[in-house]
């Protein structure tokens, strides 16, 4: 039937050369599973596409109404948070294949002449897909959202003279709301795919002007070369599935929970960027005062600068890795620092003592019920009963608070503690509250 | 996406590209791999494009007042504060019911929207009727028609009485009908 549809076609449309230049292009040296990650990041940017436009049928983009309709498709609309976790997976994973893609172009020598403008136009294509998730991340408008976003445009006002009035147009405005929250998301949606998906069309119309690069030595691209179809597709749909797999089985499995509301008041809302941004937030830790403009700005321009114009700083006409020592060491050494700064952010992440919020519920109710009326923490509050200050050490089992609670003679004979009316969600609070006062934290 | 079978251009091909049965399994693979992909997609896209259009809005039980402070005989309209959910936003709105307490205890609650073209009513105290304002329809204390274009009796809505407090259901009817249609 198809086969039928598409003879009908091709006698009217002639497509067949159409077809030869689309699958029949050769391959030097034949296809090889390291070329995949191009067609890999071209298939998860469409899956962002795709399952960008469904979010977009529920999504509100207003301060007002954002973060309600997230809920919205998270707990009402069915598969909601497989597609939300889809099209975060996605943008993970899609970063991940650039960094793959970048990689096997730079070892292989693939932006060398004549395809230095591929190079530039990926490098273009990868500082948009930076962008994308830049303002993506604000859309949720959640705590995190709120404030990692309203970190990364403070970063911008470090820029000399310019800053101040970047910063502004940024948000839209003197500070961060509903105006940037709309702008974000209409470069978001409109201006950033239409951007990408014409540099796109350039890159590959590079490539196809003038070839796939190949293997680096020219006696085994000599050796012969292929057609794009079938085999290289084939290694391409095995690769693809794959990925699709491991995005569709986080969506799946990792939820991604949405933080509160975002709220403009409350500065102690300590944000964590998305992983890819981690290593830039390490690097900011380690340079402070005057020298702060060298990371917030200089550096990440420098380095922007070099990427897109590392086709002729590295002038070397050679494409073996082993006749490029100097290429490839500086390429080692960028990537070691990038690799350990986002190894010890991420160590550094889980060694923060995250503040257990049952702690401060319980230090709420301590105040409520009065117990400071009898009980001292710390030179505060009565001194009738025993003093609280570092009861987490002389009574360190949770078991032993709650049953205390909800009735203190059961576990202590002649004790003159009323009973409260506690349910258990409270009885939890109190204890971890308790547990909380320590000598060493 | 199959160029199976065509003839591989001379020259254009090396004599690596997989050609015969190899060729013909590859291009399976292919296109099973993308269709398992297109309906892994598909089938989760479907239901979350069309999962809300088919939800049907849960209409909770109201407290609108006191039976005490319904006067037999004589009907009285109650307001009332509702929350409306419209997808993710909440609305509150202002709602007034009539409700009529019979001799008996019994109590009636009409839709407060003229069954003819969705006007709000009023009661008549010295004419003992509800009369619309708008094409002067009239209806009797149990909402029967007396007078004016009203297709349809007034509408009842679902009441019922907890611990002395009234409680109903608020819904709309369509209106212009003599059947009663709800929306
Ligand atoms: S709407 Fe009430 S009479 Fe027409």
């Amino acid at each position: 039937m198809a086969s039928r549809i598409y003879k009908w076609l091709d006698s009217r449309l002639n497509l067949k050369p159409v077809e030869r230049t689309l699958l029949d292009e050769p391959i030097p040296g034949g296809a090889s599973w390291i070329y995949v990650f191009g067609s890999v990041t071209l298939f998860l940017f469409l899956l962002q596409a795709i399952t960008g436009m469904f979010l977009a049928l529920y999504y509100a983009p207003t301060p007002d109404h954002a973060y309600d309709s997230i809920r919205f498709i998270e707990t009402e609309v069915l598969f909601g948070a497989f597609v939300r976790g889809l099209h975060h997976w996605g943008a993970s994973a899609m970063v991940v294949a650039i960094g793959l893609h970048m990689l096997q172009a730079f070892l292989y020598g693939a932006y060398k002449p004549p395809r230095e403008a591929m190079w530039m136009a990926g490098v273009v294509l990868f500082l948009l897909v930076m962008v994308f998730a830049f303002t993506g991340y604000l859309l949720p408008w959640d705590q995190t959202a709120y404030w990692a976003t309203q970190i990364g445009i403070n970063m911008v006002g470090t820029v000399p003279v310019v800053g101040d009035f970047m910063m502004r147009v940024m948000r839209g405005g003197e500070t961060l709301g509903a105006l940037t929250l709309s702008r974000f998301f209409a470069i978001h949606v409109l201006f950033l795919p239409s951007l990408l998906v014409a540099l796109i069309g350039l890159h590959l119309f590079i490539l196809r002007r003038v070839g796939p690069a190949g293997p680096w030595t020219d006696a085994r691209a000599k050796l012969g070369s292929e057609t794009f179809y079938p085999r290289q597709v084939y290694m391409d749909a095995v690769v693809i599935f794959g990925v699709f797999v491991v995005v569709a089985a986080a969506a799946l499995a990792v939820p991604f929970p949405l933080t509160d509301k975002a709220d403009p008041s409350d500065t102690t809302f300590v944000p964590v960027p998305e992983w890819y941004f981690l290593f830039y937030y390490e690097l900011l830790k380690y340079v402070h005062g005057p020298l702060e403009p060298l990371a917030t700005w200089i550096l990440p321009a420098l380095v922007i600068g070099i990427m897109l114009f590392w086709p002729f700083i590295d002038r070397n006409p050679a494409r073996n890795p082993i006749r490029r020592p100097v290429a490839l060491g500086s390429g080692v050494v960028f990537l070691v620092v990038v690799l350990s700064l986002l190894g010890l952010s991420i160590k550094n992440l889980y060694a923060v003592p995250r503040a257990d919020p049952s702690v401060a519920r319980g230090k709420v109710l301590y105040g409520e019920f009065g117990c400071a009326g009898c009980h001292r923490i710390h030179g505060a509050g009565g001194a009738m009963a025993p003093d609280l200050s570092f009861v987490g050490d002389t009574r360190p089992d949770r078991e032993w608070h709650v049953k205390h609670f909800k009735d203190p003679q059961s576990v202590s004979a002649g004790s003159f503690m009323p009973k409260f009316p506690l349910d258990d969600r409270q009885l939890d609070d109190l204890a971890s509250y308790m547990l909380s006062l320590k000598k060493a934290p | 996406m199959s160029s199976d079978g065509n003839p591989i251009p001379d020259g254009e091909a090396g004599f690596s590209t997989p050609v015969g049965s190899r060729r013909t399994f590859m291009g399976w693979v292919t296109s099973g791999l993308a269709s398992l992909i297109g309906l892994g997609l598909a089938i989760p896209l479907l239901g979350y494009m069309i999962s809300p259009a088919l939800k049907r809005r849960v209409r909770p039980w109201v407290d609108v007042g006191n039976i005490g402070d319904i006067p037999p005989g004589e009907p009285k309209q109650l307001d009332y504060v509702t929350t409306i959910q419209d997808g993710y936003v909440e609305n509150r709105s202002h709602k007034a019911i009539w409700a009529v307490k019979h001799p008996d205890g019994q109590i009636k609650v009409f839709s407060p929207m003229c069954t003819h073209l969705g006007c709000g009513y009023r009661w008549e105290a010295e004419e003992k009727a509800f009369k619309c304002p708008c094409h002067g329809s009239v209806f009797d204390i149990d909402g029967h028609v007396l007078a004016g274009p009203a297709p349809r009796p007034l509408d009842l809505l679902p009441s019922k009485i907890e611990n002395g407090r009234l409680l109903l259901v608020f819904k709309e009817f369509k209106s212009g009908t003599s059947q009663v249609v709800e929306l």
